[in-house]
């Protein structure tokens, strides 16, 4: 079940990616519409951070290519995003929360030039976004997990970028935080972003993603969460963990979620 | 007491090499990559040999070269060996710069009826000759001490370095992938800093040695970052701390009459040792309490 589409922002071809020798995914190809909310769904294992540092170039694939915005990864860099793992970075680092949130801009600023008043400024709006403009000062190690996660997006958010690509961006987060996020990432939909979220709340997931790609190794299905969220599909992404499988379907049915009244 | 000229030379050229290497520390330290330096400062003779051997003087340019490329060799290999062969980051500096070091060994030793040198003169320095080693121009102008001139264009090579890449040394020390997916260059900035990293370690050797340049790249920014966690007082701190160990360790050293480059990482050391005691008996009430999170408005 995958669903290709026109003119896309972001076209996969044919993508493998493996670690010594090991594919971790395979033949990933699939292309996806500008201005949506984009969910990435899997087991653990699955490949779905794999997948989106490929998208990057951070991983180099095996075969395959990346295409975004029409155009070779390297020509529009600057117009890419990414928040990445909570984990993946230090904490301890000597810097406050606005020197990391201003780390978003240095790239449109260029070798040599450093961040001035108007950088600052859309820091502090980034901040202001995700709700932590208290914490201007504060020093990054002193934050939780959930502070954390949001000076991260609001990094991501002073790049003002077209793509957005969020490596679990709501662990760790409470949940009207989330909601709250999410709300947000809405929000820059709207005004025509893309946002790809790894995401492993399939029932989140069904409230607020407008696109899914379900994976496993292999791409289950790419397209409208209408068209997608069903349970034969959700069965083979998620393979045998029958146990999760029966919740969400019974999830599935208490909400009454019917893809075609929507 | 009156001013002794040859003792503010050295303190001031002590305090040239300590702040240089601070400041480079502080970002190695930051990368968690203290030991590189350990292991730069000795996988560098090779090329010090090999440059030696090429220019016939232990002064030269080619030296400089020679050990700035090795420097890169040995941070080439060190992350070839991590990323590609899968050895462990502590485990690849191991290998790399014992291997380099002892092939330098043997070039000294094949090479030993050509060149005046051995590893003698890499692993010791001595900063107390400095005075009477001066710089004296063709015109037979005597300039002062050349160790003095070499700290000194080191140290505006290094604050010059860390002003202009600044911002990219802050952001690839922190989130390596979020830099290159911006495309910021995070290996050429690596490279760059490991490149002035080999440069000071070679320009520091003939006052304080290969062995005690570790210790000035590692011991004052993991001092200073016991007492702040901001940036730019660490730097300061750790500048600060440069010069103080310079100032002690001269006057200590001339007290007990021994090695002013050994005394000055001992100070250095103990100033750690004191900083880790004090810390760690902080009571909680000397820091404060910090204010109340603000909830997240929905």
């Amino acid at each position: 079940m995958i669903t290709q589409v026109e003119n896309p922002i972001l076209e996969i071809h044919d993508l493998t990616v493996s670690y010594d020798q090991n594919p971790v995914l395979w033949n990933v190809d699939l292309s996806l519409p500008g201005g949506k909310l984009v969910g990435i769904l899997g087991p653990n294992g699955a490949g779905k951070s794999t997948l989106i540092k490929a998208i990057m170039g951070l991983i180099a694939p095996t075969s395959g290519y990346v295409k975004v915005f029409d155009k070779p990864l390297n020509e529009v860099r600057s117009r890419i995003s990414y928040v990445p793992q909570r984990e993946s970075v230090d904490w301890n680092f000597p810097a406050s929360v606005l020197d990391v949130v201003m780390m978003g801009t240095y790239g449109k600023l260029g070798l040599f030039r450093r961040p001035g008043k108007k950088e600052k400024d859309i820091a502090l709006k980034s901040l202001e976004q995700v709700g932590m403009s208290g914490f201007v000062k504060r020093q990054i190690s002193e934050l939780s997990g959930g502070q954390q996660q949001r000076v991260f997006i609001a990094r991501a958010l002073a790049q003002e970028a077209d793509l957005y690509l969020m490596d679990e961006p709501f662990a760790g987060v409470d949940m009207s935080t989330e909601t709250a996020i999410f709300q947000l990432l809405q929000e820059m939909t709207a005004a025509g972003k893309t946002v790809i979220v790894v995401h492993h709340d399939i029932h989140s997931a069904m409230n607020f993603f407008d696109w899914l790609i379900m994976l496993n190794l292999h791409l289950v299905a790419s397209g409208p969460k209408e068209l997608v969220m069903n349970e034969e599909l959700l069965r083979k992404t998620y393979g045998g963990k029958l146990n999760l499988l029966t919740r969400v379907t019974d999830m599935i049915r208490q909400k009454d979620f019917n893809p075609l009244k929507s | 007491m009156t001013f002794d000229s040859n003792a503010f030379l050295i303190i001031f050229t002590g305090s040239l090499i300590a702040i240089s290497c601070g400041f480079l520390g502080v970002f190695m330290m930051l990368r968690k990559m203290s030991m590189t330096g350990d292991a730069i400062s000795h996988a560098v003779l090779p090329g010090i040999v090999i440059g030696y051997f090429v220019s016939g003087s232990q002064r030269s340019l080619e030296v400089i070269i020679g050990a700035g490329l090795l420097g890169i060799l040995a941070t080439l290999m060190i992350d070839w060996l991590r990323k590609k062969a899968r050895v462990q980051l502590d485990a690849s500096i191991g290998i790399t710069f014992t291997l380099l070091f002892a092939i330098g060994i043997i070039l000294i030793n094949l090479l030993a009826y050509k060149v005046d040198l051995d590893q003698e003169c890499v692993l010791y320095g001595e900063i107390a000759y400095l005075p009477i080693d001066s710089w004296i121009t063709k015109s037979g102008l005597n300039l002062g001490p050349r160790i003095t001139w070499l700290a000194g264009l080191n140290f505006f090579f290094v604050i010059g370095f860390i002003y202009l890449l600044f911002k990219e040394l802050v952001l690839t020390s922190f989130d390596e992938n979020f830099s290159s997916v911006m495309g910021i260059p995070s290996k050429g900035v690596n490279l760059a800093l490991m490149s002035i990293v080999s440069y000071t370690t070679v320009s520091s050797f003939e006052s304080v040695g290969a062995i005690l340049v570790v210790a000035l790249l590692v011991v004052p920014p993991a001092t200073a970052f016991l007492w702040t966690k901001s940036l730019i007082p660490l730097l300061k701190l750790t500048a600060a701390i440069g010069i103080s160990i310079s100032v002690l360790g001269y006057y200590l050293a001339y007290w007990i009459d021994s090695s002013i480059a050994g005394m000055m990482v001992t100070v250095a050391g103990a100033f750690f040792g004191i900083s880790v005691l004090i810390h760690g008996k902080k009571p909680a009430w000397f820091r404060g309490t910090s204010p109340a999170n603000q909830p997240f408005g929905v």
